[in-house]
């Protein structure tokens, strides 16, 4: 056979091993919920490390928290909140194969996720000036806390990880826009943006707990 | 064509609004002192009302598959036991031994 | 083709497709060169890459621990240092558990299989299967440069704090698991999509094979599981890199979380190892027994309940390391229960094979083979669930027996079993029956040798990565190592006639077995595209007492979708045909 992957009869997109789009969509999407329960886990485990650390000192997680600017958070919460509107419209644009409506909204929600970045930066680099640096590197005297460098470093990795999934959202974002610009996408097929998009949105939802908890300790 | 539910942009800005208004309460309920461990509770309450809708209507799990759906619980069951279980021994890491 | 009816059923025009049993062009010839074999996407040919690969890790991890037997002939130094010793160690446990017995089934016969027992062209995501070879193979180079540039002799466990001090190279070595773990992921994403969404028509959930419920069940632990051990070695990498101190007691963290957080994974682990050699032995049994699996529901459903309750054991493994004593007795409670549902399979294989009418063919000796050496396992593995016996067994050779015992006379048992039956199907030869008879009675004697002696040593107090030990436990050490060395001649001799058979070996034909089930209907090897046909399924996988014809029934076209051009004429006949 010449090309396996497509076959006469079936629209181009379909694969061979599917027997049609509606099967190969369900699939994909299938696949990707499983992923993201897959993701769940893997911040689950910082998170676990969190509330154990939380419930064994809880004055630490107290006072460290007000190094936090609570402004901020609630800044990156909203333009994440934002972007994940965005990225629900494009995905709405490409079910009603309107391409340059995908581009725009894809655009806006990259966008959105490098202010967050930029964001994140300045507050590291605030933190970096004081000497709030990971594990043992810390060497800020402001907190009255023999573990004060867990709290912190627990902080690092966990927004650290979750940048590093912005960042490689912002990739995936960008391989799209490459792809619809070629005009690989229509209301037939537009399966790469649904499953992206879920994957954005889990992004956006990790943060949704990691404010609360790392910002707003009271 | 099944599965592709698609959402009216009046109905996603709507759905985006109510997360703008329940961060700017996340916020507002820290203006206030409640006293723990009810100052949590609320926290978490709020984020996970919030994922919620993330979750059922920006990532349309309403209109899915089931199982994409049981996929999603799952893993949070999984995630509660992990923190769960582990909780039982570091909670409780200062008892006695037992006197039998 | 299919015309469909007012109400809900769909009438599908089904006919008999008898498999070629010479095929001309199969899976192995249908593209050539190594180009073709290195970018494929065909979940056969990734089936047995995967396959050379954990033979090669086998044959690794086999040398280390030929290496490590021979050193403890003699109480003191034989002829390695003690530090070289904890290396080797160290990577017999790694290397067997990471890079043979984790993706052994999975991988290796999973990926081959599981689409064949479908009904399937492929699975859900071939080019992500491909994908999850090659990070598989990544995962291995780093382990392979951890061990030339320093090594790590922190025990396969890398506890901390010492694994977040010693010199050697855990960095290369965690990271490597990390992304030895993402392959892991995939694979399971990959089956559990197939398995829903990709069923031939017919095939519904209480006709699905065992061996797939239980691919589905360690699919589901993979997914569940992986994360949790990549997120513990990136935690462990960046205590070594920055210092963060969560687990290390100097930098104020906690190495009991290190533990919880480790065992999370590699006890469900243990399950991911396990289980497909289940689903195995079930294929196995039904086929040699030429009979319907006794208890389908509870060995499918058991599966599944060891999957949910294996996430609840994880801290029998820390009896000993300063859990606080309510977690240790919840822990020994659940243990218990997690026995009942392997226990519920065991008598359903016996209950299978009573009044069967057995054919004593080498699949069926290593399922009984598997049989006696698992349920010594087994056993061994309640006593050690329970906590009192356990603080004086903790990290003696009985657990090192008990291991053994489930992941070698267990899973290896299993995995070979599975070997010596799909072998016909992967290359369309058969081998020595004679040879691989004598092999599988080498290796049980040799099994026994090397592991029995080492239940009695541990219960007599030998403490296990003890490089130096106690005069007393001499001549049980060597009696051990005399068994390894069998084991070894053992495994050889299944290297060689099974290279003999690819080389010379008779031909094969569809269904050397007589099986019922789905892939021995199709010619072997298995075609391009594993059927000519779209089949369908009527029967449940194990009803030896319906006629073969019925399970041969595919959708009446002359193609299976891909040669759509060419006419051939089709009989005009509607549901079944009698045989």
């Amino acid at each position: 056979m010449s090309d396996p992957s497509a076959v006469k009869g079936k629209p181009k997109h379909v694969k061979h091993y599917f027997v049609d789009s509606d099967q190969q969509f369900e699939a994909s999407k299938m696949g990707m919920w499983v992923f993201l329960v897959t993701e769940i886990l893997f911040f689950g485990g910082l998170f676990a490390a969190y509330i154990v650390y939380r419930s064994w000192y809880p004055d630490l997680y107290l006072q460290a928290s007000t190094e936090l600017d609570t402004f901020w958070g609630a800044v990156n919460t909203a333009v994440l909140i934002g972007s994940s509107l965005t990225v629900a419209m494009s995905i709405r644009s490409a079910q009603l194969n309107q391409i340059k409506g995908l581009i725009t909204n894809l655009y806006i929600t990259i966008s959105l996720a490098c202010v967050f970045m930029v964001i994140k930066f300045f507050e590291y680099t605030h933190k970096f000036d004081k000497g709030i640096f990971p594990g043992e590197y810390y060497t800020y005297e402001g907190i009255a806390h023999e573990k004060a460098n867990i709290f912190f470093s627990i902080y690092y990795m966990m927004t650290g990880l979750h940048g590093i999934h912005v960042i490689i959202g912002i990739g995936l974002m960008l391989f799209l826009v490459v792809k619809a610009k070629k005009g690989a996408f229509s209301a037939e097929y537009y399966t790469p943006v649904e499953i992206t998009g879920l994957y954005w949105h889990l992004v956006d939802v990790i943060w949704i707990f990691l404010f609360p908890l790392l910002y707003l300790i009271d | 064509m099944s599965g592709h539910h698609i959402s009216s942009a009046k109905f996603l800005w709507a759905v985006g609004s109510s997360l703008f208004v329940l961060t700017f309460l996340t916020v507002a309920v820290t203006w206030f002192h409640i006293p723990g461990p009810w100052n949590i509770i609320v926290a978490i309450g709020i984020a996970v009302a919030k994922a919620m809708i993330v979750v059922a209507f920006f990532m349309n799990l309403w209109w899915d598959s089931k199982f994409n759906s049981m996929l999603f619980v799952m893993s949070i069951i999984f995630f509660l036991l992990l923190i769960g279980i582990t909780l039982l021994d570091t909670l409780y890491r200062v008892d006695p031994v037992p006197s039998f | 083709m299919a015309t469909a009816e007012a109400s809900n059923i769909k009438r599908l025009q089904v006919k008999r497709f008898k498999p070629d049993e010479s095929p001309k062009e199969h899976y192995l010839n249908a593209e050539k060169g190594l180009w073709s074999w290195l970018t494929t996407v065909d979940h056969k040919r990734i089936g047995l890459m995967y396959l050379g690969s954990i033979a090669l890790f086998f044959l690794i991890g086999g040398i280390l621990a030929l290496v490590l037997r021979t050193e403890l002939l003699t109480p003191t130094r034989s002829f390695i240092e003690a530090d070289t010793y904890n290396q080797i160690f160290t990577l017999h446990g790694a290397i067997m558990i990471f890079f043979f017995l984790v993706p052994s089934v999975p991988a290796a016969l999973g990926n081959f299989i599981l689409p064949l027992q479908l009904g399937a062209k492929d699975v859900a995501f071939p080019r992500l299967n491909l994908a999850s070879f090659y990070i598989y193979t990544i995962g291995a180079i780093f382990t392979l440069i951890a061990i030339f540039t320093g090594g790590i002799d922190t025990g396969w466990t890398f506890y901390t704090p010492y694994s977040a001090e010693t010199s050697t190279n855990v960095m290369m070595m965690t990271l490597g698991i990390f992304i030895l773990g993402f392959s892991s992921i995939l694979t399971g994403v990959n089956f559990i999509v197939t398995i829903h969404k990709m069923r031939a028509p017919g095939l519904t959930w209480n006709k699905l094979p065992l061996n797939i419920w239980a691919l589905y069940a360690t699919s589901i632990i993979q997914v569940l599981a992986t994360p949790v051990l990549a997120i513990t070695v990136l935690l462990l990498a960046m205590e070594r890199a920055l210092g963060i101190g969560i687990f290390d007691p100097a930098l104020g963290g906690d190495p009991v979380l290190y533990q919880h957080f480790f065992w999370f994974y590699s006890h469900p682990a243990v399950y991911i190892m396990i289980v497909p050699g289940f689903g195995v032995i079930s294929e196995v049994i039904s086929t040699f027994s030429r009979k319907t699996i006794f208890g389908y529901w509870a060995i499918a459903l058991s599966s599944l309940a060891i999957a949910f309750i294996g996430f609840l054991v994880w801290g029998h493994h820390m009896f000993t390391a300063g859990q606080s004593s309510l977690a240790s007795m919840v822990f020994s409670f659940l243990t218990f229960l997690v026995g009942i549902p392997t226990g519920i399979k065991i008598f359903n294989w016996l209950a299978t094979m009573y009044k069967g009418s057995i054919d004593m063919k080498t699949p069926m000796l290593y399922a009984m083979v598997f049989l006696f050496l698992f349920t010594i396992g087994g056993f061994t593995g309640i006593m050690l669930g329970a906590l009192v016996v356990d603080i004086h067994l903790h990290d003696t050779y009985y657990v090192v027996a008990h291991f053994h015992y489930v992941m070698m006379g267990g899973m290896v048992m299993a995995f070979l079993a599975g070997i010596h039956y799909w072998w016909p199907k992967m290359f369309g030869k058969m081998y020595s029956e004679f040879w691989a008879k004598i092999a599988c009675g080498i290796i049980f004697v040799g099994f026994n040798m090397t592991f029995l002696p080492q239940f009695i040593m541990g219960a007599q107090g030998m403490p296990r990565r003890y490089y130096n030990y106690i005069d007393q436990f001499q001549p049980f050490h060597q009696f051990s190592t005399m068994g390894s060395y069998v084991l070894g001649v053992g495994f050889l001799i299944i290297a060689a006639y099974l290279i003999h058979s690819l080389l010379r070996g008779k031909e094969a034909g569809s269904n050397p077995w007589g099986s019922r089930a789905l892939e021995w209907q199709t010619s072997s090897p298995a075609p391009h595209h594993n059927f000519e046909h779209t089949p369908v399924i009527i029967n449940g996988p194990y009803d030896y007492h319906k006629p073969m014809a019925e399970f041969q029934l595919g959708i009446a076209h002359s193609h299976n979708g891909h040669h759509e051009g060419e006419k051939v004429d089709v009989e005009t006949t509607t549901a079944q045909e009698k045989a």
